[in-house]
């Protein structure tokens, strides 16, 4: 642009911003923000919507649970060598320390139109700016018999770290010797491509130690491994091996629990003495019954310069619950990247200013071959303005070229500055 | 109604004569804001605004200046400096946008 062109262009927008300045002060301290989910995706809004405005948004975090649990590393208590007390993190900090209202309660209903969300409780609140982090559903009845076998607590899914992890661990611990652990993978997308195989990783190396005739077996409706596939089959052929059986293409569709059998839809059934099934994910259910899922009525499609979401107006969704871009993996590194994009985009738009047009997204995941060594998969996403998307930067980004000790160092280093990012 | 993003440099060379704008801080703060969320980048891994958690296993950064701080994070893109992620990631960052980082969270001296 010249500067003849800019010069004219800049004194219609300089009048504009003259006016906008009272309103844009008005709005930014007067509206009021919801978040709902206080996972790596709604944690870090919250923050970053107070941090980002400089402490003068209001900001109120609805959450049922008491403190956050983390997925990630919650394979290692799988595994048997951390406890979910380690990776637990409560969330008084973020109305401490941050002046954030807290809400335990879960969101039941979200009405669009009137701008008001209804809690489990009765209670309505009304908003200007609602942000929606619910993670993802399990659909139980993707799987004939999964529902019943899953809620008589036969099989776990585990997917959602809490009480089901700790029990999952148990089965594995209380498994007979020589006995089989089957996991269950659906087809992607699903949460946190690289984590079954991490899971496949820890019960192996739990068995090794405690059941070395133990045996894991993976059945995995994908063509091949989803993350780090070569490191993955390394690892297991390296260090765990004749215990991992890995089976791609193996898509289970029925769960006889008394037996402890599992359909699948082309090969033969299959008996295991524990069973971890994972059935196809979507957006968490507050998403859904809000009407926000417009992608396959499974996720949410999202507006990537603001991740406001496609279907309405004054919504922002993040994390897992959305239709991804490209090569965007559903993680908690991820959500978190999205909710200071979204965070950023609020405080912008409620100051009256365009939001940033080049927003940019990092991901980085680490997956524990053993408890102690680690691999990791990074990518750098830049957002494409003539695709509207994010696309991943060619050259950048990679894989470990092996498992080791130090990026084991790393990874709990990650988990505690993310830790603290989002909830600290 | 919303109005355009404007660069720094330009809304400050347009300013020039036209004093008493009101608009003047709030079009820094947008930039500034612009340069928070991009910072917030590295968050994740090195602790809000650069302050990762102390023996938490991961190197800390909030001990560099900002010089420092770019000649580390163009030496990662370039693979003179070796590392197990910075060399991935820094290479996805143009070097306009690793520059703003290294302002943004260096150590002020
Ligand atoms: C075994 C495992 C390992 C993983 N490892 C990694 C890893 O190493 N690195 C990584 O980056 N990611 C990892 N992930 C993925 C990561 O956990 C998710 O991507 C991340 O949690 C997504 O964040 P989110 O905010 O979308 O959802 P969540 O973190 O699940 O948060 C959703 C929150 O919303 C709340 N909520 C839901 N519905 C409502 C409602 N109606 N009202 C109010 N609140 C509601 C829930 O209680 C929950 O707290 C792993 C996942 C698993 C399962």
């Amino acid at each position: 642009m010249d500067r003849r062109h800019f010069m004219g262009q800049s004194a219609a927008v300089l009048g504009l911003l003259a006016g906008l300045s009272t309103q844009a002060r008005a709005n930014l301290p007067k509206a009021e923000i919801l978040v709902i989910g206080g996972g790596y995706g709604g944690a870090t809004a919250a923050k970053y919507l107070r941090l980002f405005s400089n402490n003068t948004a209001r900001v109120t975090l609805i959450e049922p649970n008491t403190a956050f649990v983390s997925c990630p590393m919650s394979n290692l208590v799988i595994g048997g060598s951390r406890s979910l007390a380690e990776m637990t993190s409560p969330y008084d900090t973020l109305s401490k320390r941050h002046g954030i209202k807290i809400i335990q309660d879960s969101v039941s209903n979200i009405d669009a139109e009137k701008k008001m969300v209804k809690l489990a409780s009765g209670k309505t609140l009304r908003y200007d700016k609602l942000v929606v982090s619910p993670g993802i559903s399990l659909n139980m009845n993707s799987i004939e018999g999964l529902a019943q076998a899953n809620k008589d607590g036969v099989t776990l899914q585990a997917w959602k770290a809490g009480p089901e992890t700790v029990a999952l661990h148990k089965q594995i611990a209380a498994m007979r010797e020589g006995g089989t652990f089957a996991l269950t993978i659906p087809e992607a997308p699903y949460r946190c491509p690289p984590g079954p195989y991490e899971r496949a990783c820890q019960v192996a190396n739990y068995l090794k130690q405690h059941n070395p005739r133990g045996k894991v077996l993976v059945l995995d409706a994908n063509q091949d491994i989803v993350s780090k596939g070569a490191l993955f089959k390394k690892a297991w052929a390296e260090q765990y091996p004749g215990m991992i059986e890995y089976r791609p293409k193996s898509n289970v569709i029925g769960v006889d629990a008394k037996n402890k059998t599992l359909k699948l839809e082309v090969e033969d059934d299959v008996k295991a003495d524990v069973l971890n099934v994972l059935p196809q994910m979507a957006a968490g259910e507050i998403a859904i019954k809000a009407g926000l899922a417009n992608s396959n009525a499974r996720w949410v499609n999202v507006n990537f310069l603001n991740f406001e979401s496609t279907a309405r107006k004054d919504i922002h969704v993040l994390g897992d619950a959305i239709q991804i871009a490209p090569l965007m993996p559903k993680s908690g590194h991820m959500a978190n990247q999205h909710a200071k994009v979204a965070a950023a985009a609020i405080v912008a738009e409620l100051s009256g200013w365009e939001v940033n047009p080049a927003p940019v997204l990092t991901n980085t995941c680490y997956s524990f071959v053993n408890d102690r060594e680690v691999v990791h998969v990074a990518s750098v996403h830049q957002y494409n303005a003539a695709e509207k998307t994010f696309k991943t930067v060619p050259g950048s980004g990679g894989l470990s070229p092996a498992p080791s000790i130090l990026e084991g160092i790393y990874a709990w280093g990650w988990a505690r500055n993310i830790w603290a990012d989002s909830l600290g | 109604m919303q109005v355009k993003y404007l660069k720094p440099i330009l809304v400050a060379s347009a300013m020039v004569g036209l004093s008493q704008w009101s608009g003047l801080s709030m079009a820094q703060t947008a930039d500034q804001l612009y340069k928070r969320s991009l910072s917030a980048t590295c968050a994740n891994c090195h602790g809000t605004d650069g302050k990762g958690v102390v023996d938490g296993g991961m190197p800390l950064i909030n001990n560099l200046t900002s010089e420092q701080m770019l000649a580390k994070l163009k030496a990662y893109k370039s693979g003179a400096l070796e590392g197990t992620i910075m060399p991935q990631l820094a290479k996805g960052y143009t070097d306009e946008q690793l520059t703003t980082i290294a302002n943004q969270l260096g150590k002020k001296q």
